[in-house]
């Protein structure tokens, strides 16, 4: 197991009412390395805050989790502090990368800049950073973009940049919130496909926080689904079709019904509470 | 040349040539209203004589320690404060409580303090200048988007880091407001300050000029002040323009 979170949860406390809300109950949940793991819940079922746990962004209230690093040494020291049982590394490495919503891109920094941050910060030598980045830059197709800067490009292409950072720190579990949510669908398509590609490529395990039911089919290599208030894991789903697949295949639509009467099920009882 | 162009450059001279005919016909008195020829003139005169070149320089002087000195301040702690939340809780009284006095009220307390000479001037310039800076470059710290922060941490980026590389550039184009604001106040100051208990500045001299009753050299003041103004401006736009190339810029 790359990752293994053990009965995970966490209690918001709102100051205005005292009020105590759980937003995540008794998460218990095994990723392994290589495999495209889907979140998928209604909004409000916490599958962003468990994200930002995994990538240590935020502590957890209960529960533990544990990282085992595959190939030696490629655990952090800041991994290793929020991650019991981790075993330290070179800081080249890295366990997490986040791949944010809004693409979160540095605006005062080009393509090529925001890509080197993170060696940058990790004191990468710079010939070294920036020829990873080149080589990015190529992966994810933004050659001939690499000075401008993140308001002279589309949602799409800023998109791109936020995987080619993330991917810049090499690290073993890329973490996705939603990451195609704001583009229009056509663009979502082809970054769909782009994903699976550099998936492919990289080898790297993607955990991927969606509430699209299309895109956990067509992209995930397993499926967890959430329930919301509090979040909680309600169905393990492997998701066997082989690739490439499309929504109109049998077996894809197969499962789509599945999946579907499950999470409107979910959806329902949400709106209920 | 567009149109819009035409229509500027044509009010401009317009005017001028309006403003010119009244005096030469006789309609105006020039003790009144000097004539925009007689006041190139008198410019002219006061630059051979060295006069307004001196002025200049006195009060470029005062404005430009001031200014600096003010800025630096400004900066330095409006980046804490906006970082830093107890930084802020002890700052933000004071900030309240002098940042509405108007700053030339307080001159007559830095003559007291400084005495007669430059420093009280240039300390009045700073106190003008620092909290125009400090207000807008804590407010450029805020409006940072907070996902900015939590990417860079994700990527490794420690505390220090997080402020060089985040904080700073994110809050460098409301600094930079801060600045035009600060260069302003600065020209007005150093105006305040030099029209009592000083005997050199341009303020000194557009003062001095109007107890005379000589309209001229007063016009010639006010538009050098002018000049300055727009070279500050000048000055300061490209400097942004330098240091922050991301910003989106209309034409």
């Amino acid at each position: 197991m790359l990752l293994a979170l053990r009965d995970v949860g966490k209690v918001w406390l709102i100051t205005r009412t005292g009020e105590r809300v759980s937003a995540l109950e008794s998460i218990t949940l095994d990723v392994a390395p290589g495999e495209f793991l889907i979140l998928l819940g209604p909004s409000g079922c916490g599958k962003s805050t468990l994200l930002q746990i995994i990538a240590g962004l935020e502590a957890p209230s209960s529960g533990e989790i544990r990282f085992s690093s595959v190939t030696p040494g490629a655990a952090t020291a800041r991994g290793a502090s929020t991650a019991r049982g981790a075993s330290k590394g070179p800081p080249s490495g890295k366990l997490t990368s986040m791949v944010f919503q809004d693409y979160a891109l540095f605006p005062w920094r080009t393509v090529m800049g925001n890509i080197v941050f993170g060696p940058e910060v990790r004191r990468v030598p710079r010939a070294l950073r920036e020829d990873r980045a080149r080589r990015l830059i190529e992966l994810v197709n933004l050659k001939g973009a690499e000075h401008r800067y993140p308001h002279e490009l589309s949602g799409g292409m800023r998109q791109r940049v936020a995987l080619a950072r993330a991917l810049a720190n090499d690290p073993q579990i890329v973490l996705f919130d939603e990451p195609l949510a704001a583009l229009d669908a056509q663009t979502r398509r082809v970054l769909q496909d782009e994903l699976l590609r550099i998936w492919g490529e990289t080898g790297k395990t993607f955990v991927y926080v969606t509430h699209s039911l299309q895109e956990a089919v067509l992209l995930g290599s397993r499926i967890v689904l959430m329930t919301a208030h509090p979040g909680r894991i309600k169905l393990l789903v492997d998701v066997p079709l082989a690739r490439p697949r499309h929504l109109t295949g049998r077996a894809e639509a197969e499962m789509l019904d599945r999946l579907d009467a499950e999470l409107t099920e979910e959806v329902k009882r949400a709106m209920a509470t | 040349m567009t149109a819009s162009h035409a229509r500027r450059i044509g009010s401009v001279l317009g005017l001028l040539v309006a403003w010119q005919l009244l005096i030469q016909t006789g309609k105006l008195s020039e003790l009144f209203l000097p004539a925009p020829l007689s006041v190139l003139a008198t410019m002219w005169d006061m630059t051979r004589s060295g006069q307004l070149p001196w002025a200049v320089l006195v009060s470029l002087n005062r404005v430009v320690q001031g200014f600096v000195y003010g800025a630096a301040a400004g900066v330095f702690l409006g980046l804490l404060a906006g970082a830093v939340a107890w930084i802020e809780d002890l700052l933000d009284p004071w900030v309240a409580a002098v940042y509405p006095i108007p700053k030339s009220a307080l001159f007559p307390l830095f003559l007291l303090w400084f005495g007669l000479g430059d420093p009280s001037k240039i300390a009045t310039i700073a106190i003008g200048v620092l909290f125009l800076v400090l207000v807008n470059t804590m407010a450029g710290v805020k409006s940072i988007n907070p996902v900015l922060l939590k990417a860079a941490r994700d990527l490794g980026a420690g505390r220090l880091q997080v402020f060089s590389k985040v904080i700073l550039p994110g809050a460098l184009p409301s600094i930079f407001t801060g600045l035009r604001l600060g260069a302003g106040m600065a020209l007005i100051l150093v105006f305040i300050t030099e029209i009592e208990a000083t005997k050199a500045g341009l303020g000194f001299l557009l003062w001095e000029a109007f107890q005379l009753l000589d309209t001229k050299q007063v016009f010639a003041g006010v538009v050098t002040f002018g000049l300055l103004g727009v070279a500050s401006t000048w000055l300061l736009q490209w400097l942004e323009r330098v240091g922050c190339p991301w910003i989106q810029r209309s034409n």
